[in-house]
Protein backbone atom coordinates (compact mmCIF):
# COMPACT_ATOMS: atom_id res chain seq x y z
CA UNK A 1 0.00 0.00 0.00
CA UNK A 2 1.30 3.10 -1.01
CA UNK A 3 0.33 4.91 2.23
CA UNK A 4 -1.07 2.72 4.91
CA UNK A 5 -2.16 5.62 8.30
CA UNK A 6 -3.24 2.18 10.47
CA UNK A 7 0.50 2.04 11.40
CA UNK A 8 0.12 5.90 12.96
CA UNK A 9 -3.16 5.02 14.65
CA UNK A 10 -2.24 1.67 17.10
CA UNK A 11 0.34 -0.18 17.44
CA UNK A 12 3.67 -0.38 18.24
CA UNK A 13 4.97 2.27 15.63
CA UNK A 14 2.32 4.52 16.97
CA UNK A 15 3.69 4.38 20.51
CA UNK A 16 7.34 4.66 19.47
CA UNK A 17 5.85 8.32 17.72
CA UNK A 18 3.98 9.67 20.54
CA UNK A 19 6.89 8.85 22.95
CA UNK A 20 8.89 10.95 20.42
CA UNK A 21 6.70 13.89 20.26
CA UNK A 22 6.39 13.77 23.94
CA UNK A 23 9.97 13.80 24.53
CA UNK A 24 10.37 16.89 21.65
CA UNK A 25 7.90 18.83 24.18
CA UNK A 26 9.98 18.10 27.30
CA UNK A 27 12.77 19.14 25.82
CA UNK A 28 11.34 22.13 24.21
CA UNK A 29 9.57 23.15 27.42
CA UNK A 30 12.42 22.57 29.97
CA UNK A 31 14.94 24.68 27.60
CA UNK A 32 12.58 27.47 27.15
CA UNK A 33 12.00 27.66 31.03
CA UNK A 34 16.14 28.02 31.12
CA UNK A 35 16.31 30.09 27.65
CA UNK A 36 14.10 33.04 28.64
CA UNK A 37 15.27 33.76 31.74
CA UNK A 38 18.96 33.74 31.08
CA UNK A 39 18.14 35.61 27.57
CA UNK A 40 16.76 38.31 29.45
CA UNK A 41 20.09 38.08 31.97
CA UNK A 42 21.87 38.48 29.08
CA UNK A 43 20.14 40.76 27.58
CA UNK A 44 19.96 43.19 30.36
CA UNK A 45 23.95 42.54 30.80
CA UNK A 46 24.93 43.57 27.28
CA UNK A 47 22.76 46.91 27.81
CA UNK A 48 23.74 48.01 31.47
CA UNK A 49 26.38 50.88 32.40
CA UNK A 50 28.92 48.81 33.77
CA UNK A 51 31.39 47.79 31.08
CA UNK A 52 32.36 44.87 32.15
CA UNK A 53 29.02 43.47 32.43
CA UNK A 54 28.41 44.60 28.63
CA UNK A 55 31.83 42.64 27.73
CA UNK A 56 30.83 39.58 29.42
CA UNK A 57 27.16 39.67 27.89
CA UNK A 58 28.62 40.54 24.14
CA UNK A 59 30.64 37.47 24.88
CA UNK A 60 28.74 35.14 25.69
CA UNK A 61 26.31 35.58 22.73
CA UNK A 62 28.97 35.76 20.30
CA UNK A 63 30.62 32.53 21.56
CA UNK A 64 27.09 30.85 21.57
CA UNK A 65 25.49 32.19 18.30
CA UNK A 66 28.71 31.80 16.07
CA UNK A 67 28.72 27.59 16.32
CA UNK A 68 26.25 25.23 14.95
CA UNK A 69 23.76 23.81 17.23
CA UNK A 70 25.02 20.69 16.00
CA UNK A 71 28.44 21.31 17.33
CA UNK A 72 26.96 22.52 20.73
CA UNK A 73 25.25 19.08 21.28
CA UNK A 74 28.26 17.20 20.45
CA UNK A 75 30.48 18.83 22.74
CA UNK A 76 27.90 19.15 25.71
CA UNK A 77 27.42 15.03 24.89
CA UNK A 78 30.80 13.99 24.20
CA UNK A 79 33.10 16.63 25.39
CA UNK A 80 32.45 17.89 28.36
CA UNK A 81 31.13 15.07 30.62
CA UNK A 82 34.75 14.22 30.45
CA UNK A 83 35.96 17.55 32.23
CA UNK A 84 33.87 17.04 35.22
CA UNK A 85 35.44 15.39 38.06
CA UNK A 86 34.63 11.84 38.61
CA UNK A 87 31.68 11.85 40.49
CA UNK A 88 29.89 14.54 38.77
CA UNK A 89 29.95 12.65 35.79
CA UNK A 90 28.89 9.22 37.12
CA UNK A 91 25.40 11.57 38.55
CA UNK A 92 25.40 12.96 34.91
CA UNK A 93 25.73 9.54 33.58
CA UNK A 94 23.23 7.82 35.97
CA UNK A 95 20.66 10.59 34.34
CA UNK A 96 19.39 10.18 31.41
CA UNK A 97 23.00 11.92 29.85
CA UNK A 98 21.47 12.39 26.37
CA UNK A 99 18.49 14.64 27.43
CA UNK A 100 20.19 16.35 29.82
CA UNK A 101 22.74 17.09 27.39
CA UNK A 102 20.72 18.27 24.80
CA UNK A 103 18.45 20.47 27.24
CA UNK A 104 22.05 22.36 27.72
CA UNK A 105 22.66 22.99 24.49
CA UNK A 106 19.34 24.30 23.15
CA UNK A 107 19.00 26.27 26.68
CA UNK A 108 22.05 28.22 25.65
CA UNK A 109 22.03 28.36 22.04
CA UNK A 110 18.06 29.62 22.45
CA UNK A 111 18.86 31.56 24.89
CA UNK A 112 21.63 33.85 23.40
CA UNK A 113 19.18 34.16 20.33
CA UNK A 114 16.33 35.52 23.14
CA UNK A 115 18.89 37.54 24.49
CA UNK A 116 19.33 39.36 21.12
CA UNK A 117 15.62 39.95 20.63
CA UNK A 118 15.16 41.25 24.11
CA UNK A 119 17.52 43.56 23.70
CA UNK A 120 16.12 45.09 20.60
CA UNK A 121 13.20 45.40 23.19
CA UNK A 122 15.10 47.24 25.56
CA UNK A 123 16.24 50.00 23.03
CA UNK A 124 12.95 49.80 21.98
CA UNK A 125 11.63 51.41 25.20
CA UNK A 126 11.96 55.19 25.24
CA UNK A 127 15.35 56.07 27.51
CA UNK A 128 12.96 58.24 29.43
CA UNK A 129 11.17 55.37 31.18
CA UNK A 130 14.22 53.96 33.09
CA UNK A 131 15.07 57.53 33.96
CA UNK A 132 11.83 58.55 35.41
CA UNK A 133 11.32 55.26 37.41
CA UNK A 134 15.07 55.98 38.67
CA UNK A 135 13.97 59.44 39.58
CA UNK A 136 10.60 58.33 41.33
CA UNK A 137 13.53 56.14 43.81
CA UNK A 138 13.85 52.73 42.41
CA UNK A 139 17.01 51.10 42.41
CA UNK A 140 19.01 50.17 39.65
CA UNK A 141 17.63 46.59 39.46
CA UNK A 142 14.14 47.67 40.48
CA UNK A 143 13.89 49.69 37.94
CA UNK A 144 15.18 47.40 35.47
CA UNK A 145 12.85 44.59 36.60
CA UNK A 146 9.41 46.54 37.21
CA UNK A 147 9.66 48.84 34.32
CA UNK A 148 12.24 48.00 31.78
CA UNK A 149 11.83 44.59 31.59
CA UNK A 150 7.75 44.12 31.21
CA UNK A 151 7.66 46.68 28.38
CA UNK A 152 10.54 45.59 26.83
CA UNK A 153 9.36 41.80 27.10
CA UNK A 154 5.87 43.21 25.51
CA UNK A 155 7.90 44.42 22.58
CA UNK A 156 9.84 41.50 21.60
CA UNK A 157 6.90 38.89 21.34
CA UNK A 158 7.43 38.53 17.84
CA UNK A 159 10.99 38.04 17.80
CA UNK A 160 10.60 35.28 20.82
CA UNK A 161 7.81 33.97 19.09
CA UNK A 162 10.08 33.09 15.85
CA UNK A 163 12.66 31.99 18.51
CA UNK A 164 10.38 29.41 20.42
CA UNK A 165 9.71 27.87 16.94
CA UNK A 166 12.91 27.45 15.98
CA UNK A 167 13.89 25.92 19.37
CA UNK A 168 10.90 23.72 18.78
CA UNK A 169 12.42 22.96 15.63
CA UNK A 170 16.07 22.25 16.71
CA UNK A 171 14.88 19.67 19.19
CA UNK A 172 15.01 17.66 16.72
CA UNK A 173 18.76 18.00 16.18
CA UNK A 174 19.10 16.21 19.19
CA UNK A 175 18.84 13.14 17.90
CA UNK A 176 22.10 12.83 16.98
CA UNK A 177 23.33 12.78 20.44
CA UNK A 178 20.92 9.44 20.49
CA UNK A 179 17.78 11.65 22.44
CA UNK A 180 15.03 9.58 21.33
CA UNK A 181 13.05 12.33 20.09
CA UNK A 182 10.56 12.79 17.62
CA UNK A 183 12.56 12.39 14.51
CA UNK A 184 14.46 9.81 16.13
CA UNK A 185 11.37 7.60 16.76
CA UNK A 186 10.23 8.23 13.24
CA UNK A 187 13.65 6.98 11.75
CA UNK A 188 13.18 3.87 13.98
CA UNK A 189 9.87 3.37 12.65
CA UNK A 190 11.40 3.77 9.09
CA UNK A 191 14.32 1.22 10.08
CA UNK A 192 12.08 -1.71 11.65
CA UNK A 193 9.23 -0.99 8.89
CA UNK A 194 10.35 0.69 5.61
CA UNK A 195 7.12 2.99 5.90
CA UNK A 196 9.59 6.00 5.76
CA UNK A 197 6.44 8.11 4.01
CA UNK A 198 3.94 7.73 6.67
CA UNK A 199 6.83 8.14 9.91
CA UNK A 200 7.83 11.43 8.13
CA UNK A 201 4.34 12.21 7.83
CA UNK A 202 3.26 11.96 11.26
CA UNK A 203 6.51 13.74 12.38
CA UNK A 204 5.52 16.50 9.66
CA UNK A 205 2.54 17.20 11.04
CA UNK A 206 3.49 17.02 14.62
CA UNK A 207 5.85 19.82 13.72
CA UNK A 208 3.50 21.97 12.19
CA UNK A 209 0.74 21.90 14.81
CA UNK A 210 3.11 22.47 17.64
CA UNK A 211 4.42 25.27 16.09
CA UNK A 212 0.63 26.83 15.12
CA UNK A 213 -0.09 25.93 18.76
CA UNK A 214 2.94 28.17 19.75
CA UNK A 215 2.07 31.23 17.25
CA UNK A 216 -1.81 31.02 19.06
CA UNK A 217 -0.24 31.46 22.49
CA UNK A 218 1.74 34.37 21.45
CA UNK A 219 -1.32 36.24 19.59
CA UNK A 220 -3.08 35.51 22.61
CA UNK A 221 -0.46 36.46 24.95
CA UNK A 222 0.07 39.64 22.82
CA UNK A 223 -3.91 40.46 22.76
CA UNK A 224 -3.52 40.29 26.62
CA UNK A 225 -0.50 42.42 27.27
CA UNK A 226 -0.21 44.30 24.28
CA UNK A 227 2.74 46.93 24.00
CA UNK A 228 1.09 50.69 24.96
CA UNK A 229 2.51 53.00 22.94
CA UNK A 230 3.72 55.97 25.06
CA UNK B 1 -6.89 34.24 -13.46
CA UNK B 2 -5.82 30.89 -13.14
CA UNK B 3 -7.24 29.03 -16.34
CA UNK B 4 -7.64 25.21 -17.47
CA UNK B 5 -4.85 25.48 -19.36
CA UNK B 6 -2.92 25.99 -16.09
CA UNK B 7 -4.48 23.03 -14.04
CA UNK B 8 -4.00 20.68 -16.95
CA UNK B 9 -0.26 21.99 -17.47
CA UNK B 10 0.63 21.61 -13.42
CA UNK B 11 -1.08 18.75 -13.30
CA UNK B 12 1.39 17.15 -16.07
CA UNK B 13 4.31 18.80 -13.91
CA UNK B 14 3.46 17.21 -10.89
CA UNK B 15 2.72 13.29 -12.42
CA UNK B 16 5.76 13.70 -14.52
CA UNK B 17 8.36 12.56 -12.22
CA UNK B 18 6.17 9.37 -11.55
CA UNK B 19 5.68 8.97 -14.99
CA UNK B 20 9.60 9.32 -15.80
CA UNK B 21 10.03 6.24 -12.99
CA UNK B 22 7.63 3.68 -14.54
CA UNK B 23 9.11 3.74 -17.81
CA UNK B 24 13.30 2.45 -16.81
CA UNK B 25 15.76 0.94 -18.95
CA UNK B 26 17.76 -2.11 -18.19
CA UNK B 27 20.38 -1.24 -15.28
CA UNK B 28 23.22 -3.31 -16.59
CA UNK B 29 22.51 -1.95 -20.12
CA UNK B 30 22.85 1.76 -18.47
CA UNK B 31 25.89 1.51 -16.91
CA UNK B 32 27.74 0.10 -19.42
CA UNK B 33 26.56 2.95 -21.39
CA UNK B 34 27.57 5.29 -18.96
CA UNK B 35 31.14 3.73 -18.11
CA UNK B 36 31.11 3.96 -14.60
CA UNK B 37 29.39 2.33 -11.98
CA UNK B 38 28.69 3.70 -8.39
CA UNK B 39 28.69 1.49 -5.12
CA UNK B 40 27.26 2.82 -1.88
CA UNK B 41 29.77 2.19 0.55
CA UNK B 42 30.01 2.54 4.43
CA UNK B 43 33.72 3.65 4.64
CA UNK B 44 33.59 3.53 8.35
CA UNK B 45 33.53 -0.23 9.03
CA UNK B 46 36.70 -1.37 9.20
CA UNK B 47 37.83 -4.34 7.15
CA UNK B 48 34.78 -4.20 5.47
CA UNK B 49 35.33 -0.65 4.09
CA UNK B 50 37.32 2.44 5.83
CA UNK B 51 39.75 5.28 4.85
CA UNK B 52 43.38 4.09 5.15
CA UNK B 53 44.95 6.72 7.71
CA UNK B 54 48.46 7.26 5.39
CA UNK B 55 46.85 6.95 1.73
CA UNK B 56 43.52 8.71 2.56
CA UNK B 57 41.96 6.03 0.25
CA UNK B 58 38.83 4.12 0.64
CA UNK B 59 40.34 0.14 1.00
CA UNK B 60 38.97 -2.90 2.36
CA UNK B 61 37.41 -6.39 1.84
CA UNK B 62 33.78 -4.50 0.17
CA UNK B 63 36.07 -2.34 -2.10
CA UNK B 64 37.62 -4.72 -3.31
CA UNK B 65 35.02 -6.87 -4.50
CA UNK B 66 33.50 -3.95 -5.94
CA UNK B 67 36.86 -3.30 -8.21
CA UNK B 68 36.39 -7.11 -8.87
CA UNK B 69 32.89 -6.32 -10.49
CA UNK B 70 33.71 -3.20 -12.23
CA UNK B 71 36.68 -4.99 -13.61
CA UNK B 72 34.14 -7.75 -14.85
CA UNK B 73 31.69 -5.13 -16.63
CA UNK B 74 34.50 -3.15 -17.82
CA UNK B 75 33.05 -0.14 -16.44
CA UNK B 76 35.03 2.63 -13.98
CA UNK B 77 34.10 2.01 -9.98
CA UNK B 78 32.75 5.44 -8.11
CA UNK B 79 32.32 4.88 -4.66
CA UNK B 80 30.23 7.29 -2.21
CA UNK B 81 30.19 7.04 0.93
CA UNK B 82 26.30 6.91 2.77
CA UNK B 83 25.53 6.30 6.14
CA UNK B 84 23.69 2.49 7.97
CA UNK B 85 20.30 3.99 8.20
CA UNK B 86 20.19 5.67 4.55
CA UNK B 87 21.37 2.49 2.52
CA UNK B 88 18.16 1.41 1.13
CA UNK B 89 17.28 4.53 0.14
CA UNK B 90 19.89 5.97 -1.67
CA UNK B 91 19.85 2.52 -3.38
CA UNK B 92 15.82 2.77 -4.10
CA UNK B 93 16.25 6.47 -5.40
CA UNK B 94 18.65 5.53 -7.55
CA UNK B 95 21.70 7.56 -6.09
CA UNK B 96 23.86 4.65 -5.91
CA UNK B 97 23.99 1.70 -8.07
CA UNK B 98 24.85 -1.50 -5.83
CA UNK B 99 25.25 -1.42 -1.93
CA UNK B 100 28.28 -2.55 -1.06
CA UNK B 101 28.25 -1.34 2.78
CA UNK B 102 27.79 -4.29 5.29
CA UNK B 103 24.53 -4.80 4.54
CA UNK B 104 22.97 -8.07 6.17
CA UNK B 105 20.54 -10.12 4.20
CA UNK B 106 17.47 -11.18 5.80
CA UNK B 107 14.09 -11.91 5.05
CA UNK B 108 12.58 -7.92 5.97
CA UNK B 109 14.67 -6.32 3.53
CA UNK B 110 14.03 -9.37 0.81
CA UNK B 111 10.44 -6.61 -0.02
CA UNK B 112 13.51 -4.08 -0.31
CA UNK B 113 16.30 -4.71 -2.20
CA UNK B 114 18.17 -8.08 -3.98
CA UNK B 115 20.82 -9.82 -2.77
CA UNK B 116 23.36 -10.94 -4.23
CA UNK B 117 25.47 -14.08 -3.11
CA UNK B 118 26.30 -13.86 0.59
CA UNK B 119 29.91 -12.98 0.67
CA UNK B 120 30.30 -13.24 4.31
CA UNK B 121 28.99 -14.56 7.41
CA UNK B 122 29.65 -12.87 11.03
CA UNK B 123 27.56 -12.75 13.66
CA UNK B 124 25.81 -10.07 15.61
CA UNK B 125 27.85 -9.93 19.19
CA UNK B 126 27.95 -8.00 22.43
CA UNK B 127 31.05 -5.88 23.35
CA UNK B 128 30.79 -4.76 27.26
CA UNK B 129 32.53 -2.44 29.93
CA UNK B 130 34.65 -5.28 32.45
CA UNK B 131 33.61 -3.12 35.08
CA UNK B 132 30.21 -3.09 34.54
CA UNK B 133 30.39 -7.04 35.80
CA UNK B 134 27.63 -8.33 33.25
CA UNK B 135 29.15 -11.66 31.90
CA UNK B 136 26.23 -13.04 30.05
CA UNK B 137 22.89 -11.41 28.15
CA UNK B 138 19.76 -11.64 30.47
CA UNK B 139 22.06 -9.34 32.71
CA UNK B 140 21.85 -6.42 30.19
CA UNK B 141 18.23 -6.48 31.02
CA UNK B 142 17.49 -2.54 31.73
CA UNK B 143 20.69 -1.75 31.27
CA UNK B 144 21.98 0.88 28.77
CA UNK B 145 22.88 -0.71 25.32
CA UNK B 146 24.96 1.54 22.85
CA UNK B 147 24.78 0.85 18.73
CA UNK B 148 24.09 2.81 15.52
CA UNK B 149 21.25 3.92 13.89
CA UNK B 150 18.97 1.80 10.89
CA UNK B 151 20.59 -1.71 10.75
CA UNK B 152 20.17 -5.00 12.45
CA UNK B 153 21.52 -4.30 15.44
CA UNK B 154 19.11 -2.68 17.43
CA UNK B 155 16.58 -4.91 16.52
CA UNK B 156 18.83 -7.88 17.40
CA UNK B 157 19.48 -7.06 20.82
CA UNK B 158 16.00 -5.97 21.77
CA UNK B 159 14.67 -9.75 20.41
CA UNK B 160 17.72 -11.09 22.80
CA UNK B 161 16.84 -9.08 25.95
CA UNK B 162 13.15 -7.69 26.17
CA UNK B 163 13.59 -4.83 28.74
CA UNK B 164 16.89 -3.33 27.45
CA UNK B 165 17.06 0.11 26.68
CA UNK B 166 18.49 1.00 23.61
CA UNK B 167 20.36 4.13 22.36
CA UNK B 168 21.65 4.89 18.63
CA UNK B 169 23.77 7.26 17.00
CA UNK B 170 24.48 8.07 13.74
CA UNK B 171 27.46 6.30 13.03
CA UNK B 172 29.06 3.16 14.85
CA UNK B 173 32.08 5.33 15.92
CA UNK B 174 30.02 7.48 18.04
CA UNK B 175 28.60 4.21 19.12
CA UNK B 176 32.00 3.26 20.56
CA UNK B 177 33.06 6.69 21.06
CA UNK B 178 30.17 6.59 23.72
CA UNK B 179 30.99 3.02 25.00
CA UNK B 180 34.40 4.11 26.10
CA UNK B 181 33.31 7.50 28.22
CA UNK B 182 30.95 4.69 30.07
CA UNK B 183 27.80 5.95 28.24
CA UNK B 184 26.10 2.81 28.30
CA UNK B 185 27.42 -0.69 29.68
CA UNK B 186 27.44 -2.42 26.15
CA UNK B 187 28.24 -1.94 22.87
CA UNK B 188 26.77 -4.04 19.56
CA UNK B 189 28.05 -4.47 16.10
CA UNK B 190 29.00 -7.19 14.02
CA UNK B 191 31.20 -9.78 15.16
CA UNK B 192 33.85 -8.62 12.64
CA UNK B 193 33.68 -5.20 12.94
CA UNK B 194 33.91 -5.84 17.38
CA UNK B 195 37.21 -7.48 16.99
CA UNK B 196 38.22 -4.93 14.84
CA UNK B 197 37.49 -1.74 17.21
CA UNK B 198 38.75 -4.35 19.85
CA UNK B 199 42.15 -4.85 18.03
CA UNK B 200 42.33 -0.52 17.70
CA UNK B 201 42.01 -0.23 21.52
CA UNK B 202 45.43 -1.65 22.42
CA UNK B 203 46.14 -1.64 26.32
CA UNK B 204 42.75 0.03 26.77
CA UNK B 205 41.28 -3.69 25.42
CA UNK B 206 41.47 -5.30 29.33
CA UNK B 207 38.45 -3.35 30.15
CA UNK B 208 36.11 -4.48 27.71
CA UNK B 209 34.98 -8.47 26.64
CA UNK B 210 32.92 -9.89 23.65
CA UNK B 211 30.50 -11.67 25.06
CA UNK B 212 30.67 -15.15 23.13
CA UNK B 213 26.68 -15.84 22.40
CA UNK B 214 25.80 -14.30 19.25
CA UNK B 215 22.53 -12.74 18.93
CA UNK B 216 21.98 -12.43 14.99
CA UNK B 217 23.33 -14.81 12.24
CA UNK B 218 24.68 -11.54 9.64
CA UNK B 219 25.00 -12.72 6.25
CA UNK B 220 26.83 -9.64 4.31
CA UNK B 221 25.52 -9.01 0.72
CA UNK B 222 25.42 -6.72 -1.84
CA UNK B 223 22.30 -5.06 -2.50
CA UNK B 224 20.84 -4.46 -5.99
CA UNK B 225 17.57 -2.96 -6.71
CA UNK B 226 14.62 -5.18 -7.01
CA UNK B 227 14.32 -6.80 -10.07
CA UNK B 228 17.92 -6.09 -11.82
CA UNK B 229 18.32 -9.97 -12.84
CA UNK B 230 20.96 -8.60 -15.41
CA UNK B 231 22.69 -6.75 -13.16
CA UNK B 232 22.72 -9.64 -10.56
CA UNK B 233 23.67 -12.35 -12.89
CA UNK B 234 26.98 -10.48 -13.53
CA UNK B 235 27.37 -9.91 -10.10
CA UNK B 236 26.88 -13.42 -8.68
CA UNK B 237 29.15 -14.79 -11.59
CA UNK B 238 31.94 -12.36 -10.47
CA UNK B 239 31.73 -13.81 -6.87
CA UNK B 240 31.73 -17.15 -8.38
CA UNK B 241 34.67 -16.77 -10.40
CA UNK B 242 36.08 -15.19 -7.44
CA UNK B 243 35.58 -18.19 -5.13
CA UNK B 244 36.39 -20.56 -7.67
CA UNK B 245 39.62 -19.43 -8.01
CA UNK B 246 40.45 -18.97 -4.80
CA UNK B 247 40.87 -15.39 -4.92
CA UNK B 248 37.70 -14.97 -2.42
CA UNK B 249 39.75 -16.67 0.01
CA UNK B 250 42.62 -14.85 -1.13
CA UNK B 251 41.17 -11.28 0.11
CA UNK B 252 39.29 -13.02 3.50
CA UNK B 253 42.86 -13.57 4.53
CA UNK B 254 44.05 -10.37 3.50
CA UNK B 255 41.50 -8.66 5.10
CA UNK B 256 40.68 -10.59 8.37
CA UNK B 257 42.72 -13.48 8.43
CA UNK B 258 45.96 -13.88 10.40
CA UNK B 259 47.72 -11.49 11.59
CA UNK B 260 45.29 -8.92 10.68
CA UNK B 261 43.43 -7.08 13.76
CA UNK B 262 40.14 -9.22 13.47
CA UNK B 263 42.62 -11.97 13.53
CA UNK B 264 40.48 -14.98 12.36
CA UNK B 265 41.99 -18.37 11.96
CA UNK B 266 40.16 -19.95 8.99
CA UNK B 267 37.18 -18.83 7.10
CA UNK B 268 33.81 -20.55 7.85
CA UNK B 269 31.87 -20.20 4.79
CA UNK B 270 31.77 -20.20 0.99
CA UNK B 271 30.65 -18.00 -1.49
CA UNK B 272 27.81 -20.02 -3.10
CA UNK B 273 24.60 -19.31 -2.10
CA UNK B 274 21.97 -16.25 -2.00
CA UNK B 275 19.42 -18.20 0.35
CA UNK B 276 19.38 -17.45 4.19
Amino acid sequence: MFFDPTILQSGQYHDWLVQGLVLSIQLTVISFAFALPFGALVAVMRTSSLAPLRAIGATLVEAIRNVPLLAHLLFWYFAFPELLPESAREVLYANNPEVVCAVIALSLYAGVHMAEDIRSGIRAIPATQLEAARSLGLGRIAAVRLVLLPQALRASVPPLLSQTVNLWKDSSVATVIGAAELMYQAARVETASFRSLEAFTFATLAYLTVSLLISAAAYLFQRRYPVRTA
Amino acid sequence: MITRRHLILGAFALGAPFAASLAHADQLADVKQKGQIVFGVLGTDEPNSFIEPKSRQLVGYEIDIANAIAKKLGVKPVFKQISVAARIPELQQGHVDILAASLTHNKERESQVDFALTHFVTGSKVMVRAASGITGLPQLAGKKVLTVRGGTQETNIRKAVPNVEVVTFENTQQAFQALRQGKGVAYVNDESSLLSDYGKLGPAAKGFTILSPSIGNEPLALGLRKGEKGLKAVVDQTLRELESSGAAEQLFNKWYGPGTRTNLAKRSFKIHTDRI
